[in-house]
């Protein structure tokens, strides 16, 4: 979310000097790259915000350069598919200097990281950031000491109250200078590594970091390794790790690992000097009782019934009545319609602008004045759950669903980011450890999870049903997702990744970033459906004119009415639900605001639209992170499956004679 | 039970005039463990000598006055039995340290050679590193030491899974056997680190340096620990 149409690839400075930023995860390379280069990418309270390279101009006192935000690494042996990201920029992108964002309270994890580019011969200037909680920590660290020690600068940054970002931007400009850290991984490791780099071609970083990473056994560089090299010279690499680890009688990873740690302790304790924390008590209490095994719980509901009321209550019902009651209702479609009749006396096209399917009345009315009011309080909700780092708890306390669904906890960060938007979670998906996981997280977002749109649409007309009516939809959505997972466990090969997933400490939401990022999602919102709206509205329009909307409604009778028991009218909220599921909900909506459905009609609808098909957005963004093979085939499952889900549902209810 | 390598008697045998007490050594051993299989305290001595492949074997034994052939049946005599007794719990020890803490499968000749080599305090020491086990990978009681009656009422082991350990305590990591440890490591947790346990429900949480991790109960594991000095009582 809020990257959307901003991650455009590479905006091509050609000339410009290229700046990586590189980091731990959740350090704040995300807030500092805002802060140079005035271009908003979200920025979350969690590990794994950035899964992808987002570029920016910097102008420093007239020096223009590139500067790049990366996905955060803890070791540039990628062990997930956003780490490679970011060691793939390093390997093949050249950049002429490297900003490492490091977390001054975990001087060791970041000097892990120097040690790293120092050892791929990178320029590096070394930002400490997060200060004000080293120092609530009682931790100082020795910059200046740091600094002549690794012959690089050392700024120390507290990144979202702009402390230090003006002498970090002028450290940029100063002459490029590779830090002084170097690790003895003993003999055997060192034998080695001298012997595989003298078959490695060039590239953007040093031979001997690139066959540490070979003698690491790293997967992920046989893609690069093949286009580089040719055959015989792999064999002859493959030869000399075998040999190695023979020798080595260990894992020549870990040992690398192992030294490179060792170092940086050593470092550490020169360097570093912890005092006595302060505790802030408030915060700690929070912290434990979010993940407390019986606490835990009302907590999570509690969390879940401040959504539902800001979103579902206020978003849904007082905003929405506001925009479309008085806004739309009484000033914008009576003006517009006042001035259309006026200046445009031709009957086709006043009915194309504000007629039953008009752009007006229809398109605009449904995205502005129903949909946005529930997104944009959806996005402040959301936003300020993002920030605290209430999400990386909430995978504590439901790791154990996850595995039912052959997952681990850690993919409760994508399928809730998937409730704000599918086409951005799909993308989080990469901080999956295996293929696997990818995919079911993938399909189950494709299959169940509602987006932000769509779960405040569904949301208010549920606050205005009955609470067991919100039960219902609630049971059935989980009770389908965690089928659904559950038999994608079963059919797909392999196990499940362990679960391992760092907890961030708790932190007061900064009000700027929740603004800035509930602007920046709306602002993507309004230009990614709108376009949708108005184009869906055109093809309602059309089938109407043409006399073709009776003739599918017709058609779909059997199904919308006979099966599922809805409204013929129904089909059309179907229809457009093919470009945007929260459009088809909006219809949904409207027509029980008119009163044209029962309760128990609504349910139906509304549970078997939550399942219907992914967004157009989210479809495209499917086949891209997991080919068209994968989208094409989760489409032919779902679509069917929810029509056998709301038929089932159907059938239920008239069966038990539930009263909903 | 882990079944890796099935238990078998030391072997190579040495020849009785080679090695006099080596020899007595895995012949002891192989009448406990026919003793252990058949259930009575008297094997008939056919039996020991097909074991040993010595035909006689038992006489020899009988002569250095390890065993009694009493109705046509040999029995251990004291002497005997507190010797076989030190041996096989040895031996068990062994394989209990070569196959949990050092993870290895083919570890029975090791275990052979290791029975014999090693003094009683080493023993005593390896015993309480493993917590004194009840039984050997293949499920055979461990004869119990002096070290274990001490603990019979506190059965702390020196060293335990973290799945094993007490919240809110703080550990060294002393060895890891877990897939994850490549993972463990690139936060900082390797051989030797302090860890503090915070949760065990509904996931683990567990704190290093300023660095808190959820993991599962797998992966705790295969995390060994040994609590903190000065942290216990
Ligand atoms: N207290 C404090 N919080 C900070 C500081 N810098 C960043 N944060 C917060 O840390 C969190 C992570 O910031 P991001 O900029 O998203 O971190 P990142 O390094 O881009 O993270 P990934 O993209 O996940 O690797 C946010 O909640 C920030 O508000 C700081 O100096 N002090
Ligand atoms: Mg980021
Ligand atoms: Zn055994
Ligand atoms: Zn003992």
């Amino acid at each position: 979310m809020g990257c959307h149409g901003e991650c455009k690839e590479d905006e091509k400075g050609a000339a410009l000097k290229k700046i990586a930023l590189i980091g731990n995860p959740n350090v704040g390379k995300s807030v500092i790259f805002g802060l140079l280069t005035g271009k908003y990418v979200t920025v979350s309270n969690y590990p794994g915000t950035t899964v992808e390279v987002s570029s920016g101009n910097v102008n420093i006192g007239g020096t223009r350069l590139l500067l790049v935000d990366t996905p955060g690494v803890n070791s540039l042996l990628p062990m997930s598919e956003d780490e490679r990201v970011t060691r793939d920029i390093l390997l093949s992108d050249r950049p002429s200097l490297v900003v490492q964002v490091g977390d001054s309270k975990n001087l060791k994890r970041t000097l892990v990281i120097t040690a790293q580019l120092a050892e791929m011969g990178l320029p590096v200037v070394l930002t400490l950031n997060m200060e004000d909680e080293a120092r609530d920590r009682g931790i100082t660290v020795d910059k200046e000491g740091l600094s002549r020690e690794l012959g690089i600068h050392v700024a120390g940054t507290v990144a979202p109250e702009r402390k230090g970002i003006k002498e970090l931007g002028q450290a940029i400009l100063e002459t490029p200078k590779k830090p002084a850290l170097s690790v003895d991984y003993g003999p055997v490791l060192e034998e080695y590594a001298s012997k595989i780099a003298g078959l490695l071609p060039k590239s953007g970083i040093s031979r001997r970091s690139v066959s540490l990473m070979v003698l690491a056994g790293d997967e992920s560089l046989k893609r690069w390794l093949k286009a580089n090299m040719d055959d015989a010279s792999i064999a002859a690499l493959d030869a000399f790790r075998e040999e190695c680890v023979q020798k080595l009688g260990k894992s020549a990873g870990l040992v690398i690992n192992e030294a490179r740690l060792k170092k940086a302790s050593q470092l550490v304790s020169v360097f570093m000097k912890k005092a006595p924390e302060e505790e802030n008590r408030l915060m700690n209490f929070i912290a434990k009782i979010s993940t407390h095994p019986v606490w835990g719980i009302p907590v999570l509901f509690a969390v879940l019934y401040g959504i539902y009321e800001f979103v579902g209550v206020f978003g849904a019902g007082v905003m929405v009545n506001f925009m479309e009651k008085v806004i739309f209702g009484q000033y914008l479609n009576p003006m517009f319609t006042a001035v259309i009749d006026k200046l445009i006396p031709v009957p086709i096209i006043q009915e194309l602008l504000i007629g039953k399917y008009g752009v007006i009345t229809m398109a605009l009315t449904y995205s502005i004045a129903i949909v946005l009011p529930i997104t944009a309080t959806f996005f402040i909700a959301f936003a300020i759950l993002e920030d605290s780092g209430y999400l990386p708890r909430l995978a504590v306390m439901s790791n154990r669903i996850f595995n039912v669904m052959g997952l681990s906890g850690k993919a409760v960060l994508p399928m809730v980011l998937g409730l704000g938007c599918g086409t951005m979670a799909v993308m989080t998906t990469r901080i999956l450890e295996s293929r696997r996981d990818r995919l079911i997280a993938t399909f189950l977002l494709a299959l169940a999870i509602p987006c932000s749109a769509q779960l405040g649409v569904i949301l208010g007309m549920l606050a205005s049903l009955s609470g067991r009516a919100m039960i219902i939809w609630v049971l059935t959505v989980l009770l389908i997702l965690v089928a659904g997972g559950w038999l994608a466990a079963r059919v797909l090969p392999g196990k499940r990744s362990e679960f391992f997933l760092e907890i961030p400490p708790f932190r007061r939401p900064q009000p700027s970033n929740v603004i800035l990022k509930t602007m920046s999602r709306s602002v993507w919102y309004l230009k990614e459906a709108v376009p949708l709206f108005i184009l869906g509205t055109l093809i309602l329009f059309a089938l109407d004119k043409l006399s073709l909307l009776v003739l599918i409604e017709k058609a779909c009778r059997p199904v919308v009415v006979g099966l599922l028991g809805l409204p013929q009218q129904t089909t059309e909220a179907f229809i457009i639900g093919f470009l945007r599921r929260d459009y088809g909900a909006a219809g949904l909506f409207a027509m029980f605001q008119k009163g044209l459905m029962t309760p128990a009609q609504a349910l139906v609808s509304l549970v078997t639209i939550t399942v219907f098909i992914p967004c157009l957005a989210s479809f495209f963004i499917i086949i891209k992170e997991r080919g068209m093979k994968t989208a094409i085939s989760m489409i032919a499952i779902i679509t069917p499956l929810a029509i056998v889900i709301g038929a089932a549902l159907n059938w239920f209810l008239s069966w038990s004679g539930f009263r909903v | 039970m882990e079944e890796n390598t099935p238990e078998k008697v030391c072997k190579p045998r040495v020849a009785p005039e080679a090695e006099k007490t080596q020899f007595e050594d895995e012949a002891l051993e192989g009448l406990w463990e026919l003793i252990e299989k058949n259930g009575e305290n008297k094997v008939s001595p056919g039996l020991l000598n097909e074991e040993m492949g010595e035909p006689q074997a038992s006489d020899l034994m009988a002569e250095s006055g390890l065993i009694t052939v009493t109705d046509g049946k040999v029995a251990f005599t004291e002497s005997g039995r507190v010797r076989a007794r030190d041996i096989i719990r040895r031996h068990r020890l062994a394989e209990r340290l070569f196959a949990d803490v050092l993870d290895l499968n083919n570890y029975e000749q090791d275990a052979c050679r290791f029975e014999h080599a090693i003094s009683s305090e080493v023993e005593e020491a390896i015993c309480t590193l493993l917590g004194h086990p009840p039984t050997c990978p293949h499920g055979r009681p461990i004869p119990r030491g002096n070290c274990c009656r001490l603990y019979t009422r506190k059965i702390t082991p020196l060293v335990s899974a973290l799945s094993d350990s007490g919240v809110g305590g703080e550990f060294k990591v002393v060895f890891l056997r877990t897939p994850m440890i490549d993972r463990l490591a690139s936060i900082g947790l390797v051989t030797g680190s302090t860890i503090k346990l915070l949760q065990k429900r509904p996931s683990y949480v567990l704190k290093i340096d300023e660095t808190t991790i959820a993991i599962d109960e797998d992966v705790a594991k295969g995390i060994f620990v040994k609590e903190n000095e000065g942290q216990k009582d």
